[in-house]
């Protein structure tokens, strides 16, 4: 996706259209229109904006089951809500505050640039509805595409958090403001904690007791070991005793 | 030698420790294919993809994974009702009572001879015999008890887990719930394995493994691995469990 910042004037049809396309509860949101004063006189300028489909997804790789993930066929980032448990754990991972918990569905929900629309050869629904032309959808890895096409002929910028470059796939037409609200991606803390911690001493400990009964089962067959005779004789006599 | 049999399992705890046996296993192969992620998955990615696979994709294998062990709480929660009287109050009293003298001295002796033999226990100075148990020995004890509290915990968070798909929970609940869940089971796994050894490869173990399927055991063996119980129904049948 290009989006034409200069383009947009805050009407919010296309988050209405995205509420309407995905059933986004009230209250929630796929997309958004960030709001920045620039230059001299305080002048307005929109910034329309939804999950940037990244490159690097930080979200993917903060979800522990796979549910989050990068489908390489067109390149976006979904949610397969059936192995998503609701945990939460990509919402920090993510930059841009792109996703959220649906209180419906009961997973989380994101941007997936319209799937049905994209099946049926339409634009997301927030294309289709953009008075202005702001948003402009298309295949960037066709080159014989329109979007690719005008990313060859235009400066383009991206908006990415200095610390976390999760390599964002929509480009911005010549400059557009605000740049600097994507924050760090952050993973929840149980999640360094296994990743660190817990599951080497998981491994470990399972390890030890593995190698410990391999070590056991050869030993048991390489040398026989029988209780001396004198046990054989005590227990005997204690039968009998 | 026409061995007199001992009574030692009921037909209900055959059973439940096979039920067990089977759920435990299908519920770690899918459990460990649940976690995909390079940073978390135990045995690393080929694991989950090839199990999601079978399963026809993740969500298929949630689904597999979460009625297993539905199944499984809900049949452990009707044999703990049920068979309160018969088998789960006397495993519980067994498992969770100790005598740590006795006990402690188990632990070296045993520990000694089946890592480096009864002649190192003797050049060691001690005496060949090991102490004496009860029902379970304390080997049994220290695993059976994880067995159990971990269980609990694994189903408890587990039910915390699939909740999350059908009510709005605190997010640092769940999360950390599919931690404890990763732990416990870990835990388990890792006794699970000395456990089989112990039961089914272990030299002299032969009749234990036996009894799981017959319920009965040689008196002779009886005598030798579990003294106190042998004395007990022998002497006082008082609080005994050779019931008929």
């Amino acid at each position: 996706m290009v989006i034409d910042s200069a383009r947009c004037f805050d009407c919010k049809a296309c988050i209405i259209a995205c509420q309407i396309a995905n059933g986004v509860p009230p209250g929630s949101y796929r997309n958004w229109i960030k709001g920045a004063t620039v230059g001299d006189f305080g002048k307005m300028h929109f910034q329309p904006g939804n999950c940037m489909h990244c490159e690097n997804p930080t979200c993917v790789k903060a979800c522990p089951t796979g549910a989050t993930y990068r489908d390489e066929r067109d390149g976006t980032v979904k949610v397969n809500d059936g192995l998503c448990i609701n945990c939460g754990s990509c919402i920090p991972a993510c930059p841009y505050g792109a996703r959220y918990r649906h209180p419906e569905k009961k997973v989380v929900d994101k941007c997936n640039f319209c799937e049905e629309h994209r099946a049926r050869d339409e634009s997301p629904a927030c294309v289709q509805v953009c008075p202005t032309r702001a948003r402009i959808f298309g295949n960037i890895l066709d080159p014989a595409s329109d979007i690719a096409h005008l990313l060859k002929t235009n400066k383009t910028v991206k908006v990415i958090n200095q610390t976390t470059d999760t390599k964002p796939n929509i480009s911005f037409i010549t400059e557009t403001a605000p740049m600097d609200w994507p924050v760090e991606a952050k993973s929840p803390a149980y999640f360094d904690l296994w990743r660190k911690i817990v599951g080497p001493l998981v491994k470990g400990f399972v390890g030890i007791a593995g190698l410990g009964v391999l070590v056991m089962l050869g030993k048991q067959l390489l040398i026989s070991d029988q209780p001396p005779a004198s046990e054989h004789k005590k227990s005997k006599e204690d039968l009998h005793g | 030698m026409g061995k007199k049999m001992i009574k030692r399992h009921t037909a209900v705890s055959i059973f439940m420790h096979w039920f067990n046996a089977v759920c435990w296993f299908f519920l770690l192969a899918t459990g460990v294919g649940l976690i995909r992620n390079s940073d978390l998955d135990p045995i690393g990615g080929w694991w989950p993809s090839m199990i999601r696979g079978i399963f026809g994709g993740g969500e298929n294998l949630l689904l597999a994974h979460v009625i297993c062990g539905s199944i499984w709480i809900a049949v452990f929660l009707v044999f703990a009702v049920v068979r309160l009287r018969k088998e789960v109050r006397f495993f519980i009293r067994e498992i969770f009572t100790f005598s740590p003298v006795n006990d402690i001295r188990w632990i070296i002796k045993k520990g000694i001879q089946m890592t480096m033999g009864y002649k190192m226990l003797e050049r060691l100075g001690f005496e060949p015999k090991i102490p004496e148990q009860g029902f379970y020995n304390v080997g049994q004890k220290l695993f059976a008890i994880p067995a159990m509290l971990g269980s609990i915990v694994i189903a408890a968070t587990g039910i915390i887990m699939y909740s999350s798909k059908f009510m709005m929970m605190d997010p640092v609940v769940v999360q950390w719930s599919v931690l404890v869940h990763f732990v416990m089971s870990g835990v388990v796994f890792a006794g699970l394995l000395i456990h089989i050894y112990m039961a089914s490869i272990a030299t002299g173990e032969l009749p234990a493994l036996l009894s799981m399927f017959t319920g009965t055991v040689p008196e002779e063996y009886a005598e030798h691995h579990h003294k106190y119980w042998y004395d007990k129904i022998n002497g006082n049948s008082k609080g005994c469990f050779n019931r008929r």
